[in-house]
């Protein structure tokens, strides 16, 4: 009874029956059920009918405003031109780092790589902050210009032009985790074949190896979409008046009581856009993935650029690049040792650095309470998230029938709705006693902020564990099973070890992108237990002093150092390890490797609309 | 259930390892069962308010301590802090909360999340400036003035504009000005108050004539619009724009920071005034203790103090003498802008949502 | 047809290939046959070009190739898992080397159809994935994809590892076949010593680096060159002194007794050989006996040493364990090794260890 979902599993998709025969099915499911009926769809459709049906009665009065609007048409024009352009150029940028730092022979790779992984650790208003003190019109660079250049202008750098550049340079962080992990996986036998038929580097790079990263970079390509779809600071901070997005209306009309159909409204046009984007990129996914034909393949090698020229012109677009991605954070790092008006008017001189900042904002009272909050916060979230849905994303990847596909796609729902919203959803249905928590009041309990950090997290995470699981060799589970290991047995000892780097990965992403969290934050935080991000804002907020963008910076350091911690204890250890496996000189390995989480679109409109800095990333 | 108890496991964990982080008081979690509204946290006053920037929260927790109140200060945007009311009002969380502005105030009270009541130092304040209804609910502490201030290193007195619309009616400001790119701060909206109300027309679209809408269409034609994460006054002190909107607390502390100096246009039919208020939160169960609160935090001693330190302008009579002199000389010569409150509470929404879709480019 | 002179191959302080001379023929089905980690592979990739020596030279066709790159050496590979490109079809696999040097895509189709035909492979099978190919298409494929070139020297490196028992067995037919029908020079490595017995013209036999012998499949195996290539080939009993003195005592033979002497199991007998010949019996105790169906394998201790054999089952007598017995052994089969070089002793068979 209990090996039941095991010997379904063998490739053919279980039945919708067979699999509610399963104990262990059944369990998973009730827990799950529960948690989507109460904290899913109940809280959402609570906040969606207030809004659409305030009186008890549809109006058709948001989206008559809207598409009257000359301005919301353009905008959300330009977030969806921002995204189209987006996915090309990113696929370019992050395409070409991610050979430069795992592919070919570069001197130098290594810092290369630490360069271009900067945009893992900040992203959001300060980095496209920091592009502006560089190419602004009162930038270094500019400044520099202008002295060969004197005519040109030195507002040069504004528009859709920088936001696309801007927002390029900081979302190759998916280029670097996924497409890198991908190309670890290509079989080096197949360079080598090809390389004996006659092909050259560049015909073995677009003939043989891009072709298998194909569903990595598809994934990716989503990824970039949503992020341009999305994208909030970099327009605000480098649009200008010509390049605005949709997302700072959805913001300023979710905070206005009567306007509030509208921002639901917009958000539901990027949330079902997100989701059509899902739907097709499932389908390409299933017709396009090549899985490795061998059982044994061989550890990549570097390749060296044959041609001295390409080889020269290489090197020197990668330490450009390099240049590009690294100055910024260098800018951070030493803005937030000056003083505010120094900040802001771009105005430094290295005797004016003081520790003065770092002294106000870590002396403050209990300062350091809000980073103990936070990471707790953050780290039980993403316990529960990544532990819950490692069984929701096993069941959802075996069982390919309609009951478990309105389960994946109920699962998708806090992609749809921003942050702001879904911590509205919570509190209007939980603050009476309610029968779906026990009859509980959960407004006001350290709790609900849990609760929320915990749904935010679970389309993202559910995807890339889905894929994670794709991936893990059917035999082995089967082998286990015959020799009469139990279902959860098999789960513990079998494919939890092989998932468990790429749920580590996914695990360190979610705990970064939580630490400043503050829309949620905002409406859901025990007084008296508050994260960081609250105070970050409350420190931060421009219209309340000099210090707050001094501040900022001095934030954005040291989540930095925090998030770049969260990244080296999954990263950094883990690739020792595998490039110490990967090291022999023959390079056979097995091939059942656990596998890159081939992502698929952490969408997060949600995120998207958070103006702080995400600290995974996008410059959204 | 299993996952409840789960995450009531965890909530505790968390509540734990914050309060040894902070060394603070370490509330109870109250674990989801329990139906003590304000999370069961004893006798810590929760205050809600958008004035805790720039070391006010902990000031006043400091102040509030000496004086026998334990308090926790949470800070939220004024448009925030008013979402969380107005979503709390089944189960509040906060017992009091201040510094929003009347129009916030109006809309908390509209939803039913205040509870009337008169402080001690009511008679000291003019009732003018809170709440105008029948049960008084919130009640009116410090003034501020939402100002058109310049760069008068640039400009004289002489050539500088006399009224908001001369920004977009007289070439030479034309672009000299910044405007703003979102209407969700209160200083933007009381600025879009002060203008529209002057073309109150009950024909007109919300209220509101054609010439209104049109002078809001040419504001946001001809201004330099305002840059995320960049002050104003950074902005004037490299010669991008040479004005724009300032609420009158910031300007001499800013204008030290920048190196700038500002002079502020008072147009003939006067200025907005924001009066930041303070009120009851209805449905706390520590209402003795927040009303005692309320009366000490309006008292002219913790007012002038406050005034003092942060450069208010105190509502309380007796406060404002010990307010700074430039301050108080500042609002005695300030002409205050006549504005319908009522009217503009009623129609500020869907102004901006407005001025939103259709005006701002 | 290829040589290699004086090979040396080190990856930093690792020294996988000291030294290695070899020779191959034109036209000939030579393995590279040895344990894993031996250099068997190394050596293969340093002929495909793959790996360029530290020292030594490679030369295919009498021209020195040492310094160029794989696919200038006209060699064709199959690689240990085909190396198949997942994101093409057959087709498009098989033509790749054939579109990378340009050829008119009418040649090319006409080349790949021509290929496929002699490997068997449906025009069907062309449009598929090279995923949907069972192993065995794949295997076609891959070396389809390599013949299309007209490579002078095909290299297999491992080809049937990955294979199930009877589809190795069927596919090493396939490969032998296609071989002596294309008639092209061929290097393949494995280290399967029935593979390499049942395919080769001649195998050369690795172990840590170093060429133990060199010979045909009947050479190597019944003149086994050294003691290490003895054991790593067929299946023998060691012998003891005492073992050995009682077998010169019978025999007069002169054979060395404190040499590591080894007897293959098919060589020793319970029945007196027909035709008398040289054999001598020995007394001995049948151990045990495992019954195989064709035949029975026997373990019977005779003068210190376990001796095993094989007893064909064809009706005749079959001592079971305990019983007394005679194991007949011909003197001339025993093979010896110096104790410490494990070189082949005695004058019969040359060490031949470097042609």
């Amino acid at each position: 009874m209990s090996g039941a979902s095991v010997k379904n599993g063998g490739g053919n998709a279980g039945s919708a029956r067979s699999m509610l025969r399963t104990p262990f099915v059944l369990m998973v499911g009730a827990v799950l059920t529960w948690f989507i009926a109460a904290f899913l769809v109940w809280p959402n459709l609570n906040v969606l009918i207030s809004t659409f049906f305030p009186d008890g009665g549809f109006s058709g009065r948001a989206s008559e405003k809207l598409f009257s609007s000359q301005r919301a048409m353009k905008s959300l024009g330009n977030s969806f031109l921002l995204a189209l352009a987006l996915s090309i150029t990113v696929n370019v940028v992050g395409i070409f780092i991610v050979l430069v730092t795992h592919y070919f022979k570069i001197r130098g790779s290594r810092i290369l790589f630490f360069g271009y992984a900067t945009t893992f650790i900040y992203g959001g208003i300060v980095l496209a902050a920091g592009y502006k003190f560089i190419y602004g019109d009162k930038g270094i660079v500019t400044s520099l210009l202008l002295t060969v250049f004197p005519g040109m202008d030195p507002a040069w750098f504004s528009g859709f032009f920088a936001v696309l550049v801007v927002m390029t340079f900081a979302t190759t962080t998916n280029h670097m985790l996924f497409v890198g992990n991908a190309l670890k996986g290509v079989d080096y036998q197949t360079i080598e074949a090809a390389r004996n038929l006659g092909a050259s580097t560049w015909t073995i790079l677009r003939r043989v190896v891009l072709p298998m990263l194909k569903p990595t970079l598809f994934a990716v390509t989503i990824l970039s979409f949503l992020t341009g779809l999305g994208a909030l600071s970099a327009p605000q901070v480098l649009g200008g008046r010509e390049f605005q997005t949709i997302t700072p209306m959805i913001l300023t009309f979710a905070n206005t009581a009567t306007s509030r159909d509208l921002a639901a409204l917009l958000a539901v046009i990027l949330g079902v856009s997100t989701i059509l984007m899902l739907a097709v990129m499932s389908r390409l996914e299933k017709r396009g993935t090549y899985y490795s034909l061998s059982k044994v393949s061989s550890a990549l090698q570097k390749q060296q650029i044959t041609n001295p020229a390409a080889n020269a012109a290489v090197h020197a677009i990668a330490y450009l690049l390099f240049a590009l991605y690294t100055l910024p954070v260098v800018l951070i790092v030493l803005y937030s040792f000056a003083d505010g008006a120094a900040i802001q008017t771009g105005q430094i001189s290295p005797g004016s650095l003081t520790l003065d900042n770092y002294m106000r904002v870590l002396t403050q009272p209990s300062a350091l309470r809000p980073f103990i909050v936070s990471v707790v916060y953050s780290a039980l979230a993403t316990v529960i998230a990544v532990g819950g849905l490692l069984f929701v994303a096993r069941l959802l990847q075996k069982y390919k029938n309609w009951v478990a596909s309105v389960f994946e796609y109920l699962l998708h729902i806090p992609w749809i709705l921003p942050s702001a919203l879904l911590a509205l959803g919570l509190i209007i249905s939980y603050d009476h006693p309610n029968p779906l928590v026990g009859g509980a009041v959960l407004t006001g309990t350290t709790v609900i902020l849990l609760i929320a950090f915990v749904t935010v997290k679970i389309p993202f995470t559910l995807r890339m564990l889905k894929a994670s699981f794709a991936a893990v060799n059917t035999s082995m589970e089967e082998a286990a099973a015959i020799m009469g290991a139990r279902t959860l047995y098999v789960f513990r000892r079998i494919l939890l070890p092989l998932v468990l780097p790429a749920a580590a990965a996914i695990a360190a992403l979610n705990f970064n992108s939580m630490l400043d969290d503050y829309d949620t934050a905002i409406f859901l935080a025990h007084p008296l237990v508050q994260p960081l991000g609250l105070v970050i804002k409350a420190n931060t907020d421009g219209a309340e002093g000099v210090e707050g963008v001094a501040n900022t910076f001095v934030y954005t350091v040291l989540l930095m150092v925090i998030t770049g911690l969260t990244m080296y204890l999954v990263y950094g250890r883990s690739g020792k390890r595998r490039s110490g496996a990967g090291s022999g000189t023959t390079g056979k390995r097995r091939g059942t490797v656990p596998p890159a989480p081939s992502p698929t679109a952490e969408a997060r409109i949600a995120e998207v609309a958070d103006s702080r800095a995400p600290a995974q990333a996008p410059v959204s | 259930m299993r996952k409840l108890q789960t995450l009531a496991a965890a909530a505790v964990v968390v509540t734990l390892l914050a309060g040894c982080g902070g060394g603070a008081a370490t509330p109870a979690a109250s674990g989801g069962s329990s139906s003590a509204p304000g999370g069961g946290t004893g006798e810590t006053l929760v205050i809600y308010t958008n004035s805790n920037g720039e070391g006010r929260g902990e000031w006043l927790t400091a102040k509030a301590a000496e004086a026998g109140f334990k308090i926790e200060v949470v800070g939220a945007g004024g448009a925030d802090a008013t979402n969380k009311l107005i979503a709390e009002k089944n189960n509040p969380i906060a017992d009091v909360a201040f510094g929003l502005n009347t129009m916030y105030f109006a809309q908390i009270k509209a939803a039913g999340a205040l509870e009337p009541y008169e402080p001690a130092w009511a008679a000291d304040v003019d009732t003018a400036l809170g709440d105008t209804g029948s049960d008084k609910a919130y009640w009116p502490l410090v003034k501020q003035a939402i100002l058109l201030g310049y760069n008068s290193d640039k400009i004289t007195k002489e050539a500088a504009p006399k009224d908001w619309t001369d920004l977009w009616t007289k070439d030479e400001f034309k672009g000299r000005y910044e405007r703003v790119t979102g209407l969700g701060t209160a200083t933007a909206q009381l600025v879009f108050a002060g203008l529209l109300t002057r073309y109150k027309d009950d024909s007109g679209d919300l209220g509101i004539s054609d010439e209104g809408w049109k002078q809001v269409e040419q504001y946001f034609q001809n201004g330099s619009p305002a840059v995320a994460k960049t002050d104003l006054f950074a902005r004037i002190a490299s010669g991008e724009v040479d004005m724009g909107q300032m609420p009158s607390s910031i300007i001499a502390e800013r204008e030290k920071s920048f190196k700038v100096n500002v002079e502020t246009v008072t147009p003939s039919v006067g200025v907005p005034l924001a009066v930041e208020q303070v009120a009851l939160v209805k449905g706390t169960d520590k209402k003795e203790q927040a009303q005692k609160f309320i009366d000490w935090f309006g008292s002219a001693d913790v007012q002038g103090a406050w005034a003092q330190q942060f450069n208010s302008m105190p509502v309380n009579k007796d406060a404002a003498a010990k307010a700074k002199p430039e301050v108080v000389e500042f609002f005695a010569g300030l002409k205050q802008q006549d504005i319908d409150w009522d009217f503009v509470q009623k129609n500020m929404g869907a102004w901006v949502e407005k001025i939103e879709l259709e005006y701002m480019t | 047809m290829i040589r290699l002179d004086n090979i040396e191959v080190s990856f930093g302080d690792f020294v996988a290939i000291p030294h290695l001379d070899l020779h191959v023929k034109p036209g000939e089905f030579f393995t590279l046959l040895g344990p894993s980690g031996c250099g068997k592979t190394t050596a293969l990739r340093t002929l495909a070009g793959f790996i360029e020596p530290t020292r030594g030279a490679v030369h295919v066709d009498g021209k020195n190739v040492t310094r160029l790159p794989s696919d200038k050496r006209q060699v064709g590979m199959v690689f240990q898992n085909y190396a198949l490109f997942p994101s093409m079809s057959v087709w498009e696999n098989i033509a790749f080397g054939l579109r990378v040097r340009k050829e008119k895509s009418a040649d090319s189709d006409r080349l790949v159809r021509d290929i496929a035909r002699r490997v068997e492979l449906s025009d069907e099978q062309l449009h598929k994935n090279v995923a949907e190919l069972s192993g065995g298409q794949q295997q076609r494929v891959a070396v389809a994809r390599a013949l299309v070139l007209r490579p002078k020297i095909l290299l297999l490196d491992e080809p049937l590892s990955n294979l199930d028992a009877k589809l190795r067995h069927q596919l090493r037919q396939e490969l032998k076949d296609l071989q002596s029908d294309f008639g092209i020079t061929t290097v393949y490595v494995t280290h399967d010593q029935d593979e390499a017995l049942a395919m080769s013209d001649r195998v050369a036999v690795f172990n840590k680096g170093v060429v133990e012998q060199v010979g045909t499949p009947q050479a190597i195996y019944d003149e086994a060159a050294t003691e290490f290539v003895c054991n790593f080939i067929g299946d023998s009993s060691p012998l003891t002194a005492e073992f050995i003195s009682e077998l010169n005592r019978l025999s007069g033979a002169n054979l060395r007794p404190d040499a590591k002497s080894y007897l293959r199991v098919e060589k020793a007998s319970l029945t007196a050989p027909l035709n008398g010949g040289a054999a001598v019996g020995l007394a001995g105790t049948v151990v045990s006996r495992t019954y195989h169906g064709l035949h029975s394998r026997y373990v019977v201790r005779s003068h210190g040493a376990d001796v095993r054999l094989l007893v064909k089952e064809d009706g005749g007598a079959h001592p079971e364990p305990g019983t007394q017995t005679t194991i007949y052994v011909q003197p001339g089969h025993v093979l010896q090794y110096h104790p410490e070089t494990g070189v082949a002793l005695a004058g019969k068979h040359q060490a031949v260890a470097l042609p």
